[in-house]
């Protein structure tokens, strides 16, 4: 992370505006650009690099989980997508926050209305990324799954830089990584574990790497398979798979009830002799996990927390 | 009312010099043995196929575990499999009667996409909803949504074979937009997925059980089949018959829309399927409906369990959703057919 404070830059743009009034002498505007300091942070993320204000006036979020990260931070957010915010977000809800689109689609008109001089993306609107930074300063804090913990905390002191408030972040992060720490111990003798998410009366299965791979790269839960499943969605698997990869602990996300449907809740999904087989359910070791918080939000301050300590009441 | 049917007669020995018709029969009785020993042999691979140490020696020995497996997971997918594949086959076979037309199915008409927006509007409207209110629900959109086909196809003057199909698949996009529309705004896309794509993971004793249905639906299909024949011959050629034409037509739409809305409810669309069976049956034996309904059974039972056995083993232990393995087979054939067809008759 590069502060620049960027005299030059200040200096040049207060002199233009100084030419288009066309009445200040140049001078006076030298005197100027030393008063304002129009800082700037260079920020390095997914997509690039991108030049951002300091403490930025309004900000946008498409990623629940910097949402998170702000709210914990005590940081402003005026945008945010129409979602279905868990009970810890539910204040984002409000009318008089603006709406900026869904979760995977920006409506750029009200985005461009709102003049935003920041905006946060992440992997469901990525694609956007070159139109909205034509609106605004944009910046993709993508989490990477392969190396989600590191991530995790750059996207965190990225926030902390623009917002300056490092201190309150590190300090944040180490009582995280205190936590971890305990959860890692605890997950060293606990058995193994399996990650799988109900949608439709039917099941995917979760690995290491993958968007709910912190079970396993991060909190140290030794899967019980190795499953390879790349990017955001699982691989397909049945009840038989269940039964024979029989984990020790099945943690449960339902994608259903992610999306604000009371469908076929997984408890009914899971209801049958396959899985009551397996040494999770004869333990009583099948711990389900919040959809919103681990679907929607995932890597937030506050909710990466809440995350750590599901997992470690659970073992 | 007694169905008035077709005597078959007795095979004889296939000559050099046989008639066609009769060199055909033999054919026909052949591929009809070899037809029904693959559907055993495959039906038997699934009961094996899949996770889990399940073998048949373990299964007579009477292992406790084993024996859990195949009746509450093994047993149910297979037998679900034959039945969602011979009933989507025979009515396809009676959609294309009705529309008189060799390229459509319930996939290419709007059957299907329209049980699939009654799903939609059950989960929103009555998010508990049971399976059977569902399943309702699902048949009576899937009844509209063909009956609204069928008045389409009888306005257009000219029935181009090639027509009708499209007229089908632009109605079916126009409804499945709908659907994609209302699930997109009220977040159930990634659900709407799994009535989209058909997949038998998910398949377990107590939740196949309205598969039986689409069983009896098809053995009513096959009693009713020769009426569909003369029905497709249009309405005067019908009434001339003594058979009541839209009594004939509301019968075949319920049977039809009853098993696509089963099917979608229980595991999901599974596309082309219709469409290929009775098509690669007719090339077989010919266009005796009476006759060929049992091979449609057999051979559509047949191919849902191959593309299933493909799909369960090609990423072992992960699974390929059998609608994704009958739709990549499914296109070729239908393109082969398309432009084979469009060769003999241009």
């Amino acid at each position: 992370m590069i502060i620049k404070s960027r005299l030059l830059a200040g200096t040049a743009l207060v002199s233009l505006l100084a030419l288009s009034a066309c009445s200040t002498e140049a001078a006076d505007a030298n005197a100027d650009a030393e008063s304002t300091q129009a800082s700037t942070v260079t920020v390095e993320h997914a997509q690039g690099s991108t030049d951002v204000p300091v403490n930025p006036e309004t900000v946008y979020t498409f990623d629940l989980g910097a949402l998170d990260t702000m709210d914990a931070l005590d940081i402003d957010v005026d945008g945010v997508p129409a979602a279905n915010f868990p009970e810890s977000l539910s204040q984002y809800g409000a009318e008089e926050i603006t709406k900026i689109g869904s979760m995977k689609e920006p409506d750029f008109e009200a985005i461009n209305a709102g003049a935003p001089d920041l905006i946060i993306i992440s992997g469901r609107v990525a694609d956007s990324y070159e139109e909205l930074s034509k609106i605004a300063p944009t910046i993709d804090l993508s989490v990477d799954n392969a190396d989600a913990w590191n991530s995790f905390k750059k996207n965190t002191q990225t926030l902390g830089s623009i917002f300056d408030k490092e201190d309150l972040v590190e300090e944040k992060l180490d009582a995280l990584e205190g936590k971890v720490e305990d959860t890692k111990e605890l997950a060293a003798d606990a058995g193994n574990g399996l990650i799988v998410m109900t949608s439709g009366g039917e099941m995917t299965a979760y690995g290491a790497g993958s968007r709910f791979g912190i079970i396993h790269d991060v909190l140290g839960v030794t899967p019980a398979a190795e499953v390879k499943s790349e990017g955001t969605h699982g691989e397909s698997v049945s009840f038989n798979y269940i039964a024979d990869t029989n984990p020790d602990h099945l943690f449960v996300i339902d994608r259903d009830v992610a999306v604000g449907t009371s469908g076929e809740a997984a408890s009914a999904v899971l209801d049958n002799g396959l899985v009551k087989s397996t040494n999770a359910s004869r333990n009583g070791k099948i711990v389900p996990l919040d959809s919103a918080s681990w679907y929607l939000v995932g890597y937030g301050l506050n909710n990466v927390d809440t995350m750590v300590n599901t997992v470690h009441d659970a073992l | 009312m007694t169905v008035p049917s077709t005597p078959v007669p007795a095979p004889a020995p296939a000559s050099a010099a046989a008639p066609p018709e009769r060199r055909r029969l033999v054919r026909s009785t052949a591929a009809l043995v070899l037809g029904v020993c693959a559907v055993v042999v495959l039906a038997a691979v699934s009961l094996f196929v899949g996770v889990g140490d399940l073998s048949l020696a373990s299964l007579l020995a009477g292992d406790p575990t084993t024996a859990m497996l195949f009746w509450v997971s093994q047993l149910p997918r297979t037998l679900s499999i034959v039945l969602a594949g011979m009933a989507l086959s025979v009515a396809g076979l009676i959609m294309q009667l009705m529309a008189r037309n060799k390229f459509v199915e319930p996939s290419t008409v709007g059957t299907v996409e329209s049980a699939q927006l009654g799903i939609l509007a059950v989960t929103v409207l009555l998010p508990g909803a049971s399976m059977f209110l569902k399943m309702s629900t699902a048949s009576v959109f899937a009844a509209a949504g063909t009956a609204l086909f069928l008045l389409i196809l009888r306005r257009i003057p000219l029935r181009n074979t090639l027509i009708v199909p499209l007229v089908g698949i632009m109605l079916g996009g126009v409804i499945s937009a709908v659907t994609t529309f209302f699930a997109y705004r009220t977040d159930l896309l990634q659900t709407l997925n799994s009535w989209m794509i058909g997949d038998f993971s998910g398949v377990l004793r107590g939740r196949y059980e309205l598969l039986w249905i689409v069983g009896a639906l098809t053995v009513i299909g096959y009693l009713a089949a020769d009426r569909f024949t003369v029905a497709g011959m249009g309405q005067d050629f019908t009434t001339n018959l003594g058979l009541n034409y839209n009594r004939v037509m509301a019968l075949g739409l319920v049977i039809v829309s009853l098993i696509s809305a089963v099917v979608v409810v229980s595991v999901g669309s599974i596309p082309f399927l219709g469409l290929i069976v009775p098509n690669l049956v007719s090339l077989l034996i010919g266009d005796n409906v009476r006759r060929a309904v049992p091979w449609v059974a057999v051979f559509g039972a047949g191919f849902v369990l191959l593309c299933d056995i493909i799909g369960r083993t090609i990423r072992y232990p992960y699974e390929i959703p059998v609608g994704v393995v009958v739709s990549a087979v499914g296109s070729v054939i239908f393109l082969y057919l398309l432009l084979r067809k469009r060769g003999s008759h241009a």
